[in-house]
C-alpha cells in the first residue's frame, strides 16, 4: 500500500467535560459518558456507527485493574472493538488513525480520562520510576522535573523569572477558558513567591492536575465530509521515547519531542513549523513547556520565551495549556481537541482565525515520551 | 418510585480503598552485583568494549548499542552535574569519575555549596539493607580524591531477588448513581435499577448509558431482594483482597425486576450442601442487621436458596 492509498482521516468533533480540581459527585464512567456523548452529539453519528472505541487511562490512578473493562457501558463500546492504551490520549489517536487510513474502519472514539483527585499522583509518579535505583533515592514527579528545570536554566544560561512569565502567561489564557475551572488565577509575583518545591521549581511552576474526560470521533474523509461541515484533517503524526533512566537524557533538551516533531512534519510535508497557526502543548512544568516548545521549532534552543511573544507567527496555547490544567492521560488529547475545535470554529480561544495547527502530548516520568499531531482545514 | 437523583444528606460520598501489591522483583545480574557490593563499600559499574560506554550504577545490557556490559568497579568519586532540593532532601545528579553518564542519588550534608561542578564522594550507610541506599548519598568532597582504574570485578553471592511492596491508597467517588443506591440500601434497605428507555433491560448498579445501545437512562425503579441464580462457584483458593473465609460460594444472581447479573454470595447452608445448588433456582437476600448497616451492597450478608 502507497500513502495515496491511505484514507485521509478526519476529525468529526470533540467534546471535554469541565476540567476541574475535583469531580467529587461523579465517578469516571459519569465524566467519559458525559464526554462521549457530547461528542456525537449533532454529528447524526449514533453509537451503532461507531466501529471501534480506543481509550487512555491509568490503572494506577483508576485503583483498579484493566480499569476500561468497567467503563465500556459509558464509553459505548458494547460488543465493538476496544482497546487500552496507558498512555496519554494522543497514541490513542495514533492508533485509531491507523484503523482508519488503512481502511479497516470507517468511524472511530477515541476517549482520555483521569480522575488523579481520587488517589495520590506521588504514588502514581513514583510508580512509574525504576524500582532499584531511582524509586528509592527518592526521585518523583516534582524532583525530576527540579533537575530537568536546573539543567535547562544552566545549559542555556536562562533566568529563573522566565519561568515564573511562562507560568503566569498560562494561568492568564486558562482564566478565559470556560472549559477549565480557574476560581484563582495567581499572578506573578504569586507564582514567583510560591513555595519551593525542586528548586528551580516553585509549586505554581508545576502543573496542576485536574479531574476530567475528553472525547474525539474521528472518521474516514467520506464519513467525515457527511457528518460535519468542518472536518480538520490529520497531516500527520509521530511519536518518540527517550531513556527512562533520567541520567541518560540529554540536558537541557528533548531530543525525543524533536523525533516526533520531525516525523509528523515530514509526513505533513511542513519544513517550517512556524507556519502552524496555532500551537497547543502539553507539560508538566514551566521549564518543560519551554523545552518542548524548543524542541517543535517554534523557537530556537534557550529562546523558548520568544515563542510566547504576541509577534510570534504561532499562537502558543491559546486554552492556556497544560500548566493550569493537567489531566494526567488526557492531557495531550485535551490539546488536540482544544486546536481542533478552534480550526473547525467551534472553540474561540482569541487565537483568531487559522488553518493549520500542531498537538503535543507527553508520557512517562517528566517527559520521557512524546507524541505530536499536526492538523489542517 | 421517584425519578429524581438528589441523594440526602449525611450519607458518605466517597469509598476509601487500599490496593496492597506484594511484589518479589527480580534483580538481574547487574542491579543484583551492585546491590549486594554496596555492603562492602564499592560501587559497581559495568562497560560496554563497543562503545567504550560506562555506566554507573551497573547495568545489563548498553544504552547506546543494546549489547551485553561486563561488570566493573567503579570510582565513589565524582563531579555534581545538576542539583534539586526538595522539602524532604536534595537529590543530584553526579558524574561518577570515568562514566558516561551522571548517576541519580541523594545528597548528604547542607544543600548550601552542593551545585554543578563541585566533587563530591560517596557516604556509606551505616546500616545495610540490600538496597541501593546502602550507598546513603555523596558529600561534597573536601579534597580531591583518585579515581579508581576500572578492573574486572565479581561478587560470589549477588542478591537476585528483592522484596517490594506497593499500596495505593484511593478514595472512590460513588457519582449519582451508585450513590443513590446505597442510600437507597442504607436508607430504606432496598434496591434500585435504571431501566434502559430503548431496549427495556434494567441495570444494577443503576447507571446513565445503557450498557448495551448506549440510550441515556432517564429514572429508577426499585427491584426485588429475590431473584434466580445465575451462576455459582465453590471458592477454595485464597487470594488478596477476599473479604470471606474460603470455602465460600460466590454467585451472580439476577434481582427480580432487573436484568443484570449482581456478584455477590451464597449462604444460610453447610458448605457440603454446596453441591444442591442448581441454576436457575429462586435466592432471596438476607439482611444483616438494621444497626450493622453501612450503605452498601455488604448490607446484605449473603443470598441463600428458596426452599
Amino acid at each position: 500500500m502507497t500513502p495515496h492509498d491511505y484514507v485521509r482521516v478526519g476529525i468529526v468533533s470533540s467534546a471535554q467535560t469541565l476540567l476541574k480540581d475535583a469531580w467529587d459527585d461523579l465517578q469516571h464512567v459519569d465524566l467519559i459518558s458525559e464526554a462521549v456523548s457530547e461528542a456525537l452529539r449533532g454529528t447524526g453519528l449514533g453509537m451503532s456507527d461507531v466501529d471501534f472505541i480506543i481509550n487512555s487511562g491509568s490503572d494506577v490512578l483508576d485503583g483498579r485493574s484493566i480499569s476500561n473493562c468497567g467503563f465500556l457501558g459509558a464509553m459505548g463500546a458494547h460488543h465493538k472493538e476496544e482497546s487500552r492504551v496507558e498512555e496519554d490520549g494522543l497514541w490513542s489517536l495514533s492508533y485509531a488513525h491507523d484503523k482508519i487510513a488503512s481502511g479497516s474502519a470507517r468511524v472511530g472514539v477515541v476517549i482520555a480520562y483521569s480522575k488523579p483527585s481520587e488517589s495520590s499522583l506521588t504514588a502514581y509518579y513514583s510508580a512509574l520510576v525504576e524500582p532499584f535505583y531511582q524509586r528509592p533515592v527518592g526521585l518523583d514527579h516534582a524532583s525530576a522535573h527540579g533537575l530537568q528545570a536546573a539543567q535547562y536554566l544552566a545549559v542555556h544560561g536562562v533566568d529563573e523569572k522566565e519561568l515564573s512569565v511562562v507560568a503566569a502567561r498560562a494561568w492568564e489564557r486558562a482564566a478565559a477558558n470556560s472549559s477549565v475551572d480557574t476560581p484563582q488565577v495567581p499572578g506573578l509575583d504569586e507564582i514567583a513567591t510560591s513555595p519551593s518545591v525542586a528548586t528551580p521549581l516553585r509549586a505554581l511552576h508545576l502543573s496542576r492536575p485536574r479531574d476530567g474526560a475528553v472525547a474525539v470521533v474521528v472518521a474516514s474523509e467520506q464519513v467525515a465530509r457527511r457528518s460535519t461541515s468542518n472536518p480538520v484533517w490529520i497531516s500527520g503524526y509521530g511519536s518518540s521515547i527517550d531513556s527512562q533512566v533520567l541520567g541518560e537524557r540529554e540536558p537541557g533538551s528533548f531530543p525525543a519531542a524533536k523525533a516526533a516533531a520531525q516525523r509528523a512534519y515530514a509526513r505533513a510535508g511542513v519544513s517550517d513549523p512556524r507556519t502552524f497557526g496555532i500551537a497547543e502543548v502539553s507539560a508538566g512544568s514551566a521549564a518543560a513547556e519551554l523545552m518542548v516548545v524548543e524542541a517543535l521549532g517554534l523557537a530556537e534552543p534557550g529562546q523558548g520565551a520568544s515563542a510566547y511573544d504576541g509577534a510570534a507567527s504561532t499562537v502558543l496555547n491559546p486554552s492556556g495549556g497544560a500548566l493550569p490544567a493537567d489531566v494526567v492521560m488526557a492531557t495531550g488529547l485535551i490539546r488536540l481537541h482544544e486546536a481542533a475545535g478552534q480550526l473547525a470554529g467551534r472553540l474561540d480561544r482569541g487565537a483568531g482565525s487559522a488553518s493549520s495547527a500542531l498537538v503535543h502530548g507527553a508520557g512517562g516520568l517528566a517527559h520521557q515520551n512524546h507524541c505530536v499531531f499536526t492538523l489542517e482545514v | 418510585m421517584t425519578t429524581g437523583l438528589n441523594t440526602p444528606p449525611g450519607v458518605s460520598q466517597k469509598l476509601a480503598a487500599t490496593i496492597g501489591l506484594p511484589y518479589t522483583l527480580t534483580t538481574g545480574k547487574a542491579v543484583g552485583s551492585t546491590i549486594t557490593a554496596l555492603a562492602s563499600k564499592r560501587l559497581t559499574g559495568s562497560y560496554c568494549s563497543d562503545c567504550q560506554r560506562t555506566n554507573v550504577p551497573a547495568q545489563d545490557y548498553c544504552v547506546g548499542c543494546g549489547g551485553e556490559m561486563s561488570l566493573i568497579e567503579a570510582a565513589d568519586t565524582g563531579t555534581i552535574t545538576a542539583a534539586t532540593t526538595t522539602p524532604e532532601h536534595t537529590l543530584l545528579l553526579v558524574q561518577i569519575d570515568g562514566a558516561s553518564s551522571p548517576l541519580l542519588h541523594r545528597l548528604v550534608g547542607p544543600a548550601e555549596g552542593a551545585v554543578p561542578g563541585v566533587r563530591v564522594r560517596a557516604v556509606w550507610a551505616d546500616e545495610t539493607k540490600a538496597l541501593f541506599l546502602d550507598l546513603e548519598g555523596f558529600e561534597v568532597a573536601d579534597s580531591e580524591a583518585a579515581a579508581s582504574s576500572p578492573v574486572d570485578t565479581t561478587v560470589d553471592d549477588a542478591m537476585k531477588e528483592m522484596p517490594y511492596r506497593l499500596d495505593l491508597d484511593y478514595q472512590h467517588s460513588y457519582g449519582p448513581y451508585y450513590g443513590r443506591l446505597f442510600d437507597e440500601l442504607a436508607h430504606h434497605r432496598r434496591l434500585v435499577g435504571s431501566p434502559c428507555p430503548q431496549c427495556h433491560q434494567v441495570m444494577v448498579p443503576p447507571r446513565e448509558r445503557c450498557d448495551v445501545c448506549f440510550a441515556r437512562t432517564t429514572r429508577l425503579v426499585e427491584v426485588q431482594d429475590t431473584g434466580t441464580l445465575q451462576a455459582f462457584s465453590i471458592v477454595h483458593l485464597e487470594f488478596v483482597g477476599q473479604t470471606r473465609t474460603p470455602p465460600y460460594v460466590y454467585a451472580e444472581v439476577v434481582l427480580d425486576g432487573s436484568s443484570t447479573r449482581l456478584i455477590h454470595v451464597l449462604g444460610g447452608f453447610e458448605i457440603e450442601k454446596a453441591r444442591d445448588l442448581t441454576i436457575g433456582m429462586p435466592v432471596r437476600a438476607v439482611w444483616k442487621d438494621a444497626s450493622q448497616a453501612q450503605g452498601t451492597l455488604a448490607d446484605i450478608e449473603y443470598f441463600e436458596p428458596v426452599v
